[in-house]
C-alpha cells in the first residue's frame, strides 16, 4: 500500500467535490440569503485542502506503476469519507447545525442518497444550503469516483480498480472500452434524465429551484426535500406521477438506459432483473392499493393508487420521499414496505439496498439446493436469464447478504444500546444501511433522526456509507489482513 | 480509435496493454473468463467473454467501428473464421490474423484476396526462422531490424572494448569512423537502460549502441568498429518442429554445415525426406555423448526451437558449457525474458514477441508504414513516408515539433540514405526512420497525422 499515493488521489476527489460547491454558492448569491459567505469559505477550505493533499502528496514514482485492489479500496472507502466530512462545512459554517455529528451526518447522508435528516425544519433553512444538501445527493447518486473518473484524465490506468470499489454491483459492465468514456456516458444518461424531470416537475408547478432540488432527490434515489412534509408539500397528483415514474427509472440499472437510448429497448425487457423489479413494482402497488381502499384510508381507488405507487416506488428504489404517512395503513402494508426495504433497486442503478439481483440470486440458489435433494444426481447452474451465474459470484452474494445482515442488526444493537426503543433502533439502522431515509417507529416518514443520542447519529452515519458502498470497500479497512504488508 | 482483439492468450494480451496505454479503444474477446479478468485488471480495456468466431460476438464488441481487427487465438481456424465474419460485418476494417499452419499459409493469397480479405497474416513461425537468419547475417549482434524493405537496418550490437569509438562523443562518431559512411546512433543501453541519445552523450564501454545504416555500409562500418565479422557457418539445430523445419530448409546451402537435431523418429524420417544438406540426427539434445560426437565444441551457433522451453534453455546451456561459440534459444513465456542475459544464453527468439512486432507493424500502417519495438518494448522504431501534399515537405527536421526523447535517424530518398542535420528539408516521397520511447509514441504519431498525409 502506498500510503502518499492513495492521499494524493483523495486529495484530488476532495478539490474534485470542492469545485461543485460552486453551484450552491451561485444560489446563495442570488437570492442573498446569507448563505453566500460560508458557501465561498467552505469552498475554499474544501479545495485548498484537497489541492494540498494532491500536491504535498505528489510521488512521481507512484503514478508509473498500476493502483492494486488493495489502494483502489483504501481510496474509495477514505474518499468517500473525507468528502463527507468536507461536505458537512457548509451547515456547520452556515449555523444549520451546532455539533459535528449532525454536519457529518446531513452531508454523509445526502451524499450516500439515504436521505436521512437530522433538520427539523427544512423550510427555515436558507436556499443556498438546502441547494447543497440537494446537490450532495446528485453527486453521491452516480457516484464521486465516476464523475472523478469522467473529469480528470490522470486516474485512467487505475480507473478499473476505483470503479470497481464504488461501483461493486455482481456485475459491473463496461459500458465502452474505456473506464473514462463509461464513466462520461453513465453521467450523460444521468444528466438527460436529470434534465427531462426538471422540465417536468417545472410544468407541475413548481420553481425552478424546488423541481432541481426534488430532481436531485429523485434521481440519486436520495429523498431529501426542501419542504417538511416533503413532496406531499405540493398536493399534486401530477407531481406525485412524475417523481413516481423517475424514482422508478433511478431504480433501474443505468446501463439497462444507456441500451435504450441507444434504440435497443428489447435488451431491457429481456432483462431477468428488470423483469423481477418491475413485476415486483406492479404486485405490491396492487396488493397495497386494495389493502388501503378496503381499510377505508382513502375515499377513492385514485388516490389509492397514487399514494400507493408513490410510496412502492419511494420505499423500493430507497429513495424516502413521503406523500403519506405509511404508518397509519394497515399491518400488511408496512410488511410489504419493511420487505421493499431490504430489496432496494436494481445492481447498476443509484438506488440501495440489497439490489434485486442479489436476492434473485440467493433466492435462486436456495431453491435449487431443495431442487437437489429432489434430483440428487442432477446436474444444475444456477441462471439470469440465460447466462450462468458462476460460483464465485454466488458465494459473493452470500458473503454479501451475511455481513449485510450482520452489520444492519450489530448497528441496531449499539443505537438500541443509547437507550432508543427497539423498533426505531431496527428501523434505523435498515434505513441508513440499505440508503432509504425514512423507517417506521421513531423514524418513520413524518419524524427526523435529529433525536437520537450523538452516538447512535455515528453509527448511523457510518452504516449509510456502508450501505452505499455496500459493504465490503469499506468493512475491508477494519479487516487486519487488509493492513498487512 | 477501436482495436478488437480476438484472443487473451500472452500476444493479445501484451497488444492490448499496449494499445490501452495510447488510449486507443481496446476491446478483447477471449472464451477464458480467467484471462480476461487478467487483461481487465491491468488494462483499461472492455472484455467480452464468447467465442470471437461468433458474429453475434463481434456485433457485441462493435465491430461496425472497429478500425482494426486482431485474431490472435492460439487456434488458426478460429482466427480464419473471426476475420471472415469480421469482413462481412464491416469490409473496412484491418483484419490482422496470426496463422501458423503450412496448411494455411501456404495459400496466402487465397486468404488476403476475396473471401476472407485478411488484410495480413502474421506468422509467428516465420518471423522467428526470419530473426534468427538475420541474427546469423550480423555475427555480435543483440537485435536486427530492418526498414525500407531491406534497405536500412537497425542494428543492436556489443561494443568490444577495443573498439575505437568507446569514449567518443557522438557528434565525433563520424571523424572516426569515416565521413563517407552513414551511421547514426539510434539508442544507447547502459546498465539495462534505454537511452536516446543527443549529439554530446558519449559512448561508454559495456553500451548495447543501436544504430542504423544503408545496407550497402554494414561490412564496412562493423570493420570500423572493430567487430570481428567471422561469419556463421556450423549451425546446430535442436528441435525439428515446425521452426525447426524452417529453418533447416533456409540454410540448405553450401555455404552452412547444417545438423538437426529431433527426437521422434517418425519426424526424423520426414525431415530427411525433405532436406538435401542438412543432417538429420535422431537423439535427446540433452545427451553429451551426442553432442560431443557432433563436433559440438565447433560449432559456431546452436539454435535450441523445440516446443519446450525448458528443454530449449537447458540445451543451450549444455551446448554453451561443451563449448559452441553462440547460442540461440525460443522462448515463449515472456517471464523467462529477463533470466536468458544473466545464464548466459546469447540469443533469445520468441514467436509471440516476434508477432507482436509485426502486428504493431500493421497497427501503425495508415499514418506510419511500419514499426517495431527495440529492446523488449521499451521504444520503438517507426518508418513514415512524407507525401507530396504533405505540410511537412519543406520543412526542416528541427522545426517539426517532435517531442523530446525522440530522434529522426535517417531518411531514404529515392535510393539514397540520408543521414539528417537539424537544418536537413524534408523533400516529397522521403520516408523518415523516426525511434521514440514508448510513452512519446503517441505524441510522435500526432505530429505524423496532423502534418503528414499518408495513403
Amino acid at each position: 500500500m502506498r500510503w502518499k499515493y492513495v492521499l494524493h488521489i483523495i486529495g484530488a476527489l476532495i478539490a474534485c467535490v470542492g469545485m461543485t460547491m460552486i453551484f450552491p454558492f451561485a444560489w446563495g448569491v442570488y437570492y442573498s440569503d446569507g448563505t453566500a459567505t460560508p458557501m465561498a469559505i467552505s469552498m475554499a477550505i474544501t479545495i485548498f485542502a484537497g489541492g494540498a493533499m494532491f500536491g504535498l502528496f505528489r510521488d512521481p514514482a507512484a503514478s508509473k506503476s498500476a493502483m492494486t485492489h488493495r489502494e483502489g479500496m483504501a481510496i474509495v472507502a477514505l474518499g468517500w469519507f473525507a468528502v463527507g466530512i468536507f461536505g458537512g462545512l457548509p451547515f456547520y459554517l452556515g449555523g444549520t447545525f451546532e455539533t459535528i455529528v449532525d454536519c457529518v451526518f446531513e452531508s454523509l447522508s445526502g451524499f450516500s442518497t439515504t436521505g436521512s435528516s437530522v433538520l427539523t425544519n427544512i423550510e427555515a433553512v436558507p436556499r443556498g444550503i438546502l441547494f447543497w444538501r440537494s446537490l450532495t445527493h446528485w453527486l453521491g447518486g452516480m457516484g464521486i469516483i465516476v464523475l472523478s473518473l469522467a473529469i480528470l484524465p490522470f486516474l485512467g490506468v487505475g480507473g478499473m480498480q476505483l470503479y470497481r470499489a464504488e461501483v461493486p454491483g455482481p456485475a459491473p459492465d463496461k459500458l465502452k472500452p474505456r473506464i473514462k468514456d463509461t464513466a462520461v456516458t453513465l453521467w450523460k444518461v444521468y444528466l438527460l434524465f436529470s434534465a427531462i424531470e426538471t422540465v417536468l416537475l417545472m410544468f407541475g408547478g413548481m420553481d425552478f429551484f424546488d423541481a432541481l432540488c426534488h430532481t436531485f432527490g429523485t434521481m440519486a434515489t436520495g429523498g431529501f426535500s426542501t419542504k417538511n412534509t416533503s413532496v406531499a408539500a405540493f398536493n399534486s397528483s401530477y407531481i406525485d406521477y412524475v417523481i413516481t415514474i423517475f424514482m422508478l427509472i433511478a431504480g433501474i440499472n443505468f446501463s439497462l438506459h444507456y441500451l435504450m437510448l441507444k434504440w435497443r429497448p428489447s435488451v431491457m425487457f429481456k432483462d431477468p432483473e428488470f423483469r423481477v423489479f418491475a413485476g415486483m413494482v406492479a404486485a405490491f402497488t396492487l396488493v397495497i392499493t386494495i389493502a388501503v381502499y378496503v381499510g377505508g384510508n382513502y375515499d377513492s381507488v385514485a388516490d389509492s393508487v397514487r399514494y400507493t405507487s408513490f410510496q412502492v416506488a419511494a420505499i423500493l428504489t430507497t429513495t424516502g420521499f413521503a406523500t403519506a404517512d405509511y404508518e397509519l395503513w394497515p399491518g400488511i402494508t408496512q410488511a410489504i414496505l419493511l420487505f421493499c426495504m431490504f430489496v432496494g433497486g436494481c445492481a447498476g442503478s443509484t438506488g440501495g439496498g440489497m439490489k434485486v439481483m442479489r436476492i434473485m440470486v440467493l433466492l435462486k440458489q436456495s431453491y435449487q439446493e431443495l431442487f437437489r435433494l429432489i434430483h440428487p444426481r442432477s446436474v444444475t447452474h444456477v441462471k439470469m436469464g440465460k447466462t450462468v451465474v458462476p460460483e464465485d459470484v454466488i458465494s459473493g452474494v452470500w458473503g454479501f447478504f451475511i455481513l449485510w445482515i450482520g452489520l444492519f442488526v450489530l448497528a441496531a444493537f449499539i443505537v438500541a444500546g443509547t437507550g432508543v426503543d427497539v423498533v426505531t433502533s431496527f428501523a434505523a439502522s435498515l434505513a441508513c444501511i440499505g440508503n432509504i431515509g425514512p423507517g417506521i417507529g421513531g423514524v418513520g416518514p413524518t419524524d427526523n433522526f435529529a433525536w437520537l443520542p450523538d452516538t447512535a447519529k455515528w453509527v448511523l452515519t457510518f452504516c449509510m456509507v456502508l450501505g452505499r458502498l455496500e459493504i465490503y470497500t469499506v468493512i475491508i479497512l477494519f479487516v487486519p489482513e487488509f493492513w498487512r504488508k | 480509435m477501436r482495436v478488437i482483439i480476438i484472443g487473451a492468450g500472452e500476444v493479445g494480451f501484451h497488444i492490448a496493454q499496449r494499445l490501452a496505454v495510447e488510449n486507443k479503444e481496446v476491446v478483447v474477446i477471449d472464451k477464458s473468463a480467467e484471462a480476461l479478468r487478467k487483461v481487465a485488471e491491468t488494462s483499461d480495456v472492455q472484455t467480452i467473454q464468447g467465442s470471437g468466431s461468433s458474429p453475434e460476438v463481434l456485433n457485441d464488441a462493435g465491430i461496425e467501428n472497429a478500425d482494426i481487427f486482431l485474431a490472435v487465438t492460439d487456434s488458426d481456424e478460429i482466427n480464419l473464421i473471426a476475420c471472415f465474419f469480421a469482413n462481412m460485418l464491416n469490409e473496412k476494417v484491418t483484419k490482422l490474423a496470426r496463422i501458423r499452419s503450412g496448411m494455411y499459409t501456404n495459400y496466402q493469397h487465397l486468404l488476403t484476396g476475396e473471401g476472407a480479405g485478411i488484410t495480413k497474416i502474421i506468422n509467428p513461425d516465420e518471423e522467428v526462422v526470419n530473426s534468427v537468419l538475420r541474427l546469423m547475417s550480423v555475427p555480435g549482434a543483440v537485435e536486427i531490424n530492418e526498414f525500407a524493405n531491406g534497405k536500412i537496418r537497425l542494428i543492436g550490437i556489443n561494443l568490444p572494448e577495443d573498439s575505437p569509438v568507446v569514449g567518443t562523443q557522438l557528434i565525433h562518431l563520424r571523424d572516426k569512423i569515416g565521413e563517407e559512411l552513414g551511421i547514426v546512433i539510434a539508442a544507447l543501453v547502459r546498465d539495462d537502460e534505454l537511452i536516446i541519445p543527443s549529439g554530446l552523450d558519449v559512448i561508454k564501454k559495456d553500451d548495447v549502441v543501436y544504430f542504423v545504416c544503408d545496407i550497402r555500409d554494414q561490412d564496412e562500418i562493423l570493420k570500423r568498429l572493430a567487430i570481428s565479422a567471422e561469419p556463421v557457418r556450423e549451425v546446430l539445430i535442436i528441435g525439428g518442429g515446425n521452426i525447426g523445419f524452417k529453418l533447416a530448409k533456409a540454410l540448405d546451402n553450401k555455404f552452412y554445415h547444417t545438423r538437426l537435431l529431433e527426437n521422434r523418429q517418425k519426424r526424423c524420417e520426414f525431415l530427411s525426406e525433405r532436406l538435401d544438406r542438412p543432417i538429420v540426427l535422431m537423439g535427446d539434445s540433452t545427451d553429451q555423448e551426442i553432442l560431443r560426437e557432433e563436433n559440438i565444441q565447433g560449432m559456431d551457433m546452436v539454435i535450441a526451437v523445440t516446443g519446450d522451453e525448458e528443454t530449449n534453455i537447458l540445451s543451450c546451456l549444455l551446448a554453451k558449457s561443451l563449448g559452441a561459440k553462440s547460442t540461440v534459444t525460443r522462448v515463449n513465456n515472456f517471464g523467462y525474458m529477463p533470466l536468458i542475459k544473466p545464464i548466459g544464453i546469447d540469443y533469445v527468439v520468441c514467436p509471440r514477441q516476434s508477432a507482436i512486432n509485426s502486428l504493431l507493424h500493421f497497427i501503425r500502417r495508415g499514418k506510419i508504414i511500419s514499426s517495431v519495438s527495440i529492446k523488449g518494448e521499451e521504444a520503438e522504431a517507426l518508418e513514415a513516408v512524407a507525401h507530396e501534399d504533405s505540410p511537412i515537405v519543406g520543412k526542416a527536421i528541427k522545426d517539426l515539433g517532435f517531442p523530446r526523447g525522440c530522434l529522426v535517424l535517417c531518411f531514404q530518398r529515392g535510393d539514397e540514405v540520408i543521414i539528417p542535420r537539424g537544418d536537413t528539408v524534408v523533400e516529397p516521397n522521403d520516408q523518415l526512420i523516426i525511434i521514440s520511447t514508448r510513452h512519446n509514441i503517441p505524441k510522435v504519431e500526432k505530429v505524423l497525422t496532423t502534418k503528414v498525409e499518408f495513403f
